[in-house]
């Protein structure tokens, strides 16, 4: 039999962002799996060379649409620890709301996305349903539904009024009627099982050696999680459970991001009750910085996400932006081999890739820079 | 609204490096809240199948082509709707190095729908306008 090579992406239905796989058949097995990335390059990090601190921070917040909070929360912790700032608990608190409410947000929508790969559209549809309860809750306290643009240096950019705190409650409330009915149709379907259940497989040690991060890591087991490890914001006082799963598969994944739902609604219910009275300081009018260097490591939805900035004459003369789906990617390949093709899209999604975050970076084979013109490397390399 | 619901396009949408943020909102219109099935439309992963093309994000070095060539993919009696200021103006990306034109210079576009990004609201709106053009 002969070996096919196959192209899947940039434009495919199983993906809603491009990306280009391919991937070697034997029959309907796949023997082999490239990937190239690079259709949603931007060039963020150079953007955000020479700005002052308040431009850099909606930039960096645009890196994902997904959380762009995480990534704004992200470059806050790194200047307000460059300024040795510390922000009232409030505005910590505040911050610890909007991150989980993210969280929910993002693992509903990935739920519904991967119930829609293997053909459960129901769930999807309910999935989504669900979802835009707590975009009804970004929109009230934020005054957006995607891009919330919330974080200020020192400070939030609104305080709550009176109500939100009942109807973030009351919604809140909506998603968590509906979670033991997800729980109770993903352990009882048989063809959800069928589908997932020892698919992608990637053990503790495999996990461990690909650096892994986030549901994906937690799913075969490995305890890492930056809200544990290195707290920020108001996590320290937050009491919720470090999920992890044993199993490895995608199965596994799929129920650690549903106790990740369940955890996170706790979280901001104890962070509600937690809410003080005092107004919250108004952000820094315009700010000097000193020349210095700093990170900020957050967890995202799907990660650990890292910023790193340096700043010299109040201006960002070098960003670097680490995000968990670059990392979790990387193992594709090694995941596909063996499986068939109908197993591309479930494998794909229970990665949860996210493009827009991904896809800042420059490809150098070998070590060494090609440069060539676009219809050059579109003819090697396409 | 029956009379203007003649012809029932199917969308599909091309993402132009975006940050995720406009093809969100466009995956909102079809959960049950927004559900841009009322309308008639019907999304579609291959632009070879469709009628609407939702273009969101600015072009860069590699979509730029690739924009162009599902474009001429597409059937005759083609629109292109482009969301977001990306598409637009460039937002944030405007004028970097792998940032190049925006949509309106490579395809024609028919509508644009500014915001960043738009609200669900105002795509049903311009999906609703070239309702009434087709
Ligand atoms: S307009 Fe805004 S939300 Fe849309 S792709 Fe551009 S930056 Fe993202």
């Amino acid at each position: 039999m002969h070996d096919f090579t196959i192209p899947v992406g940039p434009q495919h239905s199983s993906m809603k962002e491009p990306m280009c796989l391919r991937v070697k058949l034997d029959g309907n097995t796949i023997t082999d799996a490239w990937m190239r990335l690079g259709y949603v390059h931007r060039g963020l990090e150079k953007i955000l060379e020479n700005k002052t601190v308040i431009k850099a921070l909606y930039i960096a917040e645009h890196t994902c649409g997904i959380c762009s909070f995480t990534h704004s929360l992200c470059f806050i912790r790194a200047v307000e620890g460059m300024l040795n700032i510390n922000a009232p608990k409030k505005v910590n608190v505040l911050r610890v709301i909007t991150a989980e409410l993210e969280r929910v947000h993002s693992h509903l929508l990935w739920f519904g996305f991967a119930m829609h790969e293997i053909g459960f559209d129901t769930l999807f549809q309910y999935a989504m349903r669900e979802r835009e309860s707590i975009l009804e809750v970004f929109e009230r306290i934020t005054g957006n539904r995607v891009h919330h643009s919330f974080n200020k240096i020192g400070s939030v950019r609104y305080d709550l009024t009176s109500g939100d705190k009942i109807f973030i409650l009351e919604k809140i409330k909506e998603v968590e009627n509906k979670l033991p009915l997800y729980f109770s149709t993903v352990t009882k379907n048989k063809v959800i099982h069928a589908r997932l259940i020892s698919v992608g497989i990637i053990n503790q040690f495999e996990a461990k050696k690909f650096g892994l991060v986030g549901p994906f890591a937690r799913g075969s087991g490995v305890k890492i999680d930056v809200r544990k490890d290195d707290p920020y914001a108001a996590y320290k006082e937050a009491d919720f459970e470090l999920v992890t799963e044993k199993g490895g598969d995608a199965f596994a994944r799929l129920i650690v991001r549903l106790r990740e739902i369940e955890e996170s609604i706790k979280i901001v219910k104890q962070m509600i009750k937690a809410l003080g009275d005092e107004p919250i300081p108004k952000p820094l009018p315009s700010i000097s910085l000193p020349n210095a260097e700093g990170y900020g490591r957050v967890e995202a939805p799907r990660g650990e996400n890292f910023h790193f900035y340096r700043i010299e004459n109040s201006l960002v003369t070098r960003g670097k932006i680490k995000t968990p789906t670059f990392i979790n990617i990387s193992v594709i390949p090694h995941l596909l081999k063996g499986k068939t093709i109908g197993d591309i899209p479930v494998i794909l999604s229970s990665l949860d890739p996210c493009f827009g975050c991904m896809e800042r970076i420059i490809v150098v084979k070998n070590g060494k820079e090609e440069v060539l013109k676009e219809d050059e490397f579109r003819y090697k390399y396409c | 609204m029956r009379n203007m619901i003649k012809k029932s396009p199917w969308i599909s949408i091309f993402n132009a490096s975006s940050c995720n943020g406009c093809d969100l909102e466009v995956l909102a219109l079809l959960t049950p809240k927004y559900d841009i099935e009322r309308f008639g439309c019907v999304w579609k992963s291959s632009p070879r199948n469709a009628d609407i093309l939702i273009v969101t994000g600015p072009t860069n070095g590699q979509t730029k082509n690739r924009l162009k060539k599902i474009y001429s993919q597409m059937a005759p009696a083609k629109k292109v709707i482009a969301l977001g200021t990306c598409g637009i103006t460039g937002c944030v990306f405007r004028d970097y190095y792998n940032t190049r034109q925006k949509v309106d210079e490579v395809v024609p576009v028919d509508i644009y729908v500014p915001g960043c990004p738009p609200r669900p609201e105002a795509i049903i709106n311009a999906v609703v306008k070239l309702l009434k053009k087709l």
